[in-house]
């Protein structure tokens, strides 16, 4: 069974239904739990020797009309890597901030405000970290067009368009075994 | 009259050209020893010309403007005290050792007040570095000068030149152990590293300079190159023995290329260490040696 | 007067800023293989003491509103080179939603140097040849960054807001 096995038994014995454990390999564990749940289940964790969050990240299930987070978590003594996912709406997304467990979640959860447009009200410091001066939608969002963003400010460049009118003009005019 | 002041205004022309191409020089002399082709020897007239040939620079207001002007002035008239080769100087008195020493410091301190007005933080840091330094290398300095002073019984430099007439009568043989601490001091004294915590080029952003652009940083280039010959040449006139024109030349020549030789190879002190360092060993040097003058006489 | 163009075109001081990936081909140009020094080319601190302003690669948004404020404090007259294709045309990052795709709408350029990275090599004959160009006198970025200053405010108010940034009076 080793480390994994008994950190998913506790889990299981503490929490009950609320969240569902899942062993990927060795030193992976995934956690599937609810978002109201989520910092008794933190604080529990960090007492158990988790106490590296490495980063938050998020997914967007776009056809689910969800969102999901990811806190990934490292334990230095027992060498374990826990993700804990929690899906949230897509429609006005929020989530509470997660600064009282483990003060480092201010800067992710700043990335994660500017990239996809969830709000994690608690947090002082949601001002941009990348982008200046930015007029459009948040741009990690998959209904995001970033080709017609890029055209209309940038006058980007098409190189894909410029390339297969390239190719037309060589195939009208010679034949593919003279090229090579 | 007018003679005399073409002709000095001839030497002053002299000396600017000769200590740009001694920068040029060691630029080259530097590229060398890392190994790699350098830029050519006249390299340093051409950036100065090519920073007169600038315009629409920044001004922080009169006294930055000042600043560069204070310091060249301060090291061109001590030009005017110290004899080169065999042209006399313009001003030659008992004591004029002591007001060349005053005019060296005239000019880091008009760079202070230029510096100041630039309200940038690097070049008050690359002030405040170099007046630090000043407290060591002043002292060891004045106290290795001493030496031949009181054996002379003379605060004369012209009076010092012609007591050295040739070769084996250099005042560096007899008072050996006070002109190695005034080499040493020499060396802090051209900004040359281990001691160039002044301009500390990548550390803070060449130090009293970083706001001046255009004309007034080639005047400031002006006062390195004159700065090189000042200071040289009073080390030379002191304790190798003037000499005629083309001996003085080869002389501060190689006095100075010995030190940028050291400068190409070490890396810089801190400023705690540097000051720590000249209030040590070469202090304790100048002082055996004023120590053995005294008890000699 | 030819010696101060002969002296403007031999020494050409750079200014440090090393803008994106291309900033790695910065240290072998610089040091004893490829010395860069012979040239008269040497690093500088500061923009008001250097000529030459080398955008080595990508700017974000972020960046090129610092590049700007860097470019109007040079003192007259200055250089830009363009380094790598992502000053052309985008490079690699042709379709991101924060990098500018053409160097040329929000500062002057005078030399493009193509490639991704160029190799030391080629970036010493860009140096060549911008010395070249410098002593005939064609290099003339900057008079024309002053006398189209209205059509580089407005192409660059397209991408950031330059009334709030800019320190310079153009209108």
């Amino acid at each position: 069974m080793g480390i994994e096995g008994k950190i998913v038994e506790d889990i299981v014995k503490r929490f009950g239904d609320k969240v569902r454990a899942e062993v990927q390999r060795e030193r992976r564990v995934k956690f599937y739990i609810d978002p109201i749940n989520i910092k008794p289940l933190l604080y529990y964790l960090k007492e158990k020797g988790f106490i590296h969050l490495s980063s938050i990240s998020c997914v967007d299930w776009i056809k689910e009309n969800q969102f999901e987070l990811v806190y990934h978590l490292w334990s230095y003594e027992d060498k374990v890597h826990l993700m804990v996912k929690t899906k949230i709406s897509r429609e006005n997304p929020e989530m509470e901030t997660m600064i009282p467990v483990f003060p480092v979640a201010e800067t992710y959860e700043r990335e994660i405000y500017e990239m996809f447009g969830v709000s994690f009200p608690g947090n002082p410091n949601l001002k941009p970290l990348f982008l200046e001066d930015w007029d459009g939608p948040p741009p990690m969002r998959k209904d995001f067009d970033t080709r017609a963003y890029v055209r209309e400010k940038y006058g980007m460049i098409d190189l894909t368009e410029i390339l297969r009118q390239g190719m037309d003009k060589i195939k009208g005019v010679r034949d593919e075994d003279e090229i090579l | 009259m007018v003679l005399k002041i073409i002709e000095y205004l001839g030497i002053v022309f002299g000396v600017i050209i000769l200590g740009l191409l001694y920068g040029g020089i060691a630029r080259k002399v530097i590229a060398r020893i890392h190994r790699r082709y350098g830029p050519p020897f006249y390299q340093n007239i051409l950036d100065v010309l090519k920073l007169f040939a600038k315009s629409n620079e920044a001004s922080h207001g009169v006294m930055f403007n000042l600043g560069p002007v204070i310091a060249f002035t301060g090291v061109l008239v001590s030009l005017f005290f110290i004899p080169l080769g065999s042209f006399r100087p313009l001003f030659s008195f008992e004591g004029d050792i002591f007001v060349v020493f005053y005019l060296l410091v005239v000019a880091p301190l008009g760079m202070a007040l230029g510096a100041g007005e630039g309200a940038n933080p690097n070049a008050t840091i690359g002030i405040a570095r170099g007046l630090t330094l000043m407290l060591g290398y002043e002292l060891v300095f004045f106290l290795s000068v001493l030496a031949p002073m009181i054996h002379y019984r003379t605060a004369s430099i012209a009076t010092l030149v012609t007591v050295q007439s040739a070769f084996p009568h250099w005042n560096v043989f007899p008072f050996f152990i006070s002109a190695f601490a005034g080499l040493i001091a020499l060396h802090g004294m051209m900004g040359e590293k281990p001691f160039d915590q002044v301009i500390a080029p990548h550390e803070i952003a060449s130090g009293p300079m970083v706001e001046y652009s255009g004309k007034f940083l080639g005047l400031l280039q002006l006062y390195h190159a004159v700065g090189i010959i000042v200071e040289t040449g009073l080390v030379v006139d002191i304790f190798f023995g003037g000499g005629n024109w083309l001996t003085f030349i080869l002389k501060t020549f190689f006095l100075f290329i010995t030190l940028v030789i050291i400068n190409a190879v070490m890396p810089r002190f801190r400023i705690g260490q540097a000051v720590k360092f000249y209030w040590k060993y070469p202090l304790v040097i100048s002082l055996i040696g004023l120590l053995i003058v005294a008890i000699w006489r | 007067m030819g010696l101060f163009k002969f002296a403007q075109s031999r020494s050409l001081w750079m200014m440090h800023f090393c803008t994106g990936c291309g900033a790695v081909e910065m240290p072998p140009t610089m040091t004893s293989r490829f010395d860069m020094e012979r040239f008269g080319i040497a690093p500088m601190a500061t923009p008001r003491q250097a000529d030459i302003l080398l955008i080595t690669g990508y700017l974000t948004v972020k960046t090129l509103k610092r590049v700007i404020r860097s470019y109007e404090q040079m003192p007259d007259p200055k250089y830009v080179i363009g380094f790598g294709s992502c000053t052309l045309n985008g490079g690699m990052y042709w379709d991101s939603y924060n990098t500018i795709k053409r160097l040329d709408l929000y500062l002057p350029v005078d030399i493009y140097i193509n490639g991704c990275m160029p190799r030391p090599e080629a970036i010493i004959e860009a140096f060549v040849k911008l010395r070249e160009i410098i002593a005939k006198g064609e290099a003339n970025g900057w008079k024309k960054y002053k006398e189209n200053i209205k059509w580089y405010k407005e192409n660059q108010a397209k991408v950031f807001d330059v009334k709030k940034w800019s320190v310079i009076k153009w209108e």
